[in-house]
């Protein structure tokens, strides 16, 4: 693994973020996420504001997205990003707990590029974390602007 | 009098009527009436005695006339009779010869039977005419109330229609709190759930070698008990799914869908000792995606309650009791069930076997219903315990239904 793509983590649930950290480190994926912890400060890292001020000009890779979230829905930050010429072109995945076919449409109608429900059983977990890592972060071309070690 | 009601559409009509009735309808009261004739022939006399004093001759008898038709008129039949007789003994008596006696010469006697006959006349067209007006006024007081009952119904309807809208939105607005639920049952229930599997798993991974057997036995317990429930909630959600899902209706070829379904299960138990029959289906109307869930269900409860049999035997056929109609059976050899406990089959998280004896959630006969329902169709079981079980379910046929023959695979 030469190199290795910015993730995004976009999550509110601490114990999520923990998990999907470990299940990242497992697979030596973990050392450049970003965890957002709601709607508003994954906007803020996009739009490079308050704490996120100074931080460099490139956009992630891929960025992982929860839908239930505090301030700012998953929804909500999805309609913005896709909407704005510059961050459009991030790939999204949807990561969450909803099963129901309406949030998976309307992500999809929104533009995202994968819809993962996360799998109660934690092996599960933890491979469909490693395949979304190792697939957007190792082996996916992510578009021009985004951060590559 | 009848009180009218203004309405557009017949009220111009309904204006002039009145006006009539008020301005030449005749009058009510009978003395007025009989006075009503009296004046009018005396008013006739005094103006045939004014013709009369001014040399004017052969006038009298139309101007008796006018008071007799006047009379008929307004004042009915029997008024105009008595004016008829006043005006014949008048004119006798002051214009005919001799003067001022009632006595009539005989040559002149076709002359007043001729005036008695116009006169009788004249009363009996207002007599038809009158007749004519009280049918109608009667014919028009029933469809006033016809109208009355009509606009009550109306109304009711109005109203029933306003409480139906009215449920309808209150219904609107539980089923979204139905699905506001059932969406945090999906996403909230699950994520807490998922928790207590990653972290049990990572302290298994962390402390398996500092646990005992015991230990590690209750951290195992916890763990697939976890996961069951994660399976449950997943039944429980896909279940209510069902029940909100658009079923798209189209023909369904039942044998081709049983073929299927039975050769991908058939696969998955090779190592069982499995003997299928499958009689003739037919083709029916319904959601292929749901029918297929409902033979899904049955025929794997089929398989899993046959499990201790050598060789199982699974039938799978259909019974047509009427040209509307069609019944599905799954029956099998396993361990079947009580009959008293028939009423518990259908039920949801209802199960008649110990989770050692045959796993599962209980939701798989509940979906099967509720699907069955939706389709307008009827679910019953048959068995006794370890004689093996039948369960049916009825669908309604296709328009032109052919009833084909499928080999087993």
């Amino acid at each position: 693994m030469t190199t290795l793509a910015r993730i995004l983590l976009v999550e509110d649930d601490p114990n999520d973020v923990e998990l999907t950290l470990t299940a990242l480190a497992d697979h030596n994926l973990a050392n450049e996420v970003v965890v957002a912890r709601d709607g508003q400060q994954a906007l803020d890292y996009l739009y490079r504001r308050r704490e996120f001020a100074t931080r460099s000009t490139d956009n992630p890779a891929v960025m992982l997205l929860d839908l239930k979230l505090p301030k700012v829905s998953g929804l909500e930050v999805l309609t913005q990003i896709k909407s704005d010429e510059r961050l459009k072109m991030i790939p999204i995945v949807v990561l969450t707990s909803s099963h129901e076919e309406k949030d998976m449409m309307r992500s999809y109608a929104l533009g995202v590029n994968a819809y993962v429900v996360k799998p109660v059983d934690f092996h599960e977990f933890v491979n469909a974390v490693k395949e979304l890592g190792v697939f957007w972060a190792v082996i996916n071309e992510p578009p021009p602007g985004s951060v590559k070690k | 009098m009848t009180e009218f009601v203004e309405r557009p559409a017949d009220a111009g009509v309904r204006h002039s009527l009145e006006y009539w009735n008020q301005e030449f309808q005749r009058i009510h009261s009978p003395i007025l009436r009989y006075s009503f004739s009296v004046v009018s022939v005396a008013i006739a006399l005094g103006v045939g005695l004014a013709f009369q004093y001014y040399q004017f001759r052969d006038v009298q008898l139309p101007v008796f006339t006018v008071a007799i038709a006047l009379t008929t008129w307004y004042a009915g039949a029997v008024p105009a009779a008595l004016a008829v007789l006043l005006a014949s003994a008048s004119f006798d008596y002051f214009f005919t010869q001799p003067l001022y006696s009632f006595y009539v010469y005989t040559n002149e006697l076709p002359y007043y039977l001729i005036f008695v006959v116009w006169a009788a006349i004249v009363a009996s067209f207002s007599a038809v005419r009158r007749r004519t007006e009280a049918n109608l006024r009667r014919a028009r007081d029933d469809l006033e109330v016809e109208v009355e009952e009509r606009r009550h119904r109306e109304h009711e309807i109005r109203k029933l229609n306003q409480q139906l809208g009215k449920r309808a939105a209150e219904l609107e607005v539980i089923n979204t709190e139905l699905e506001a639920f059932s969406y945090s049952v999906s996403h909230d229930l699950r994520a807490p759930l998922r928790h207590i599997v990653g972290y049990s798993e990572l302290l298994q991974r962390q402390a398996s070698s500092l646990l005992d057997e015991k230990s590690q036995r209750f951290m195992r317990t916890i763990l697939e008990a976890a996961k069951k429930m994660g399976n449950l909630i997943d039944d429980l959600l896909a279940f209510s799914r069902i029940g909100r899902a658009e079923t798209n209706k189209a023909e369904v070829d039942l044998a081709h869908l049983v073929q299927e379904v039975v050769a991908e299960i058939a696969r998955d138990t090779k190592q069982r000792d499995i003997v299928w029959q499958i009689g003739p289906l037919p083709v029916c109307q319904g959601d292929y995606s749901m029918l297929r869930l409902v033979v899904v269900n049955l025929v794997s409860n089929a398989v899993k309650f046959t499990s201790m049999r050598k060789p199982a035997e699974i039938e799978i056929g259909s019974v047509s009791h009427n040209k509307e109609e069609v019944e599905v059976f799954v029956r099998d050899n396993g361990a079947g069930f009580d009959m008293q406990y028939e009423n518990k089959l259908f039920g949801v998280f209802q199960r008649l076997h110990l989770p050692e004896e045959f796993e599962g959630t209980g939701i798989g006969l509940a979906t099967v219903q509720r699907i069955i329902h939706r389709h307008g169709g009827k679910v019953r079981g048959e068995g006794a315990v370890d004689q093996g079980a039948t369960f049916y379910f009825s669908l309604p046929k296709a328009q032109d239904g052919i009833e084909r023959i499928v080999n087993a695979p």
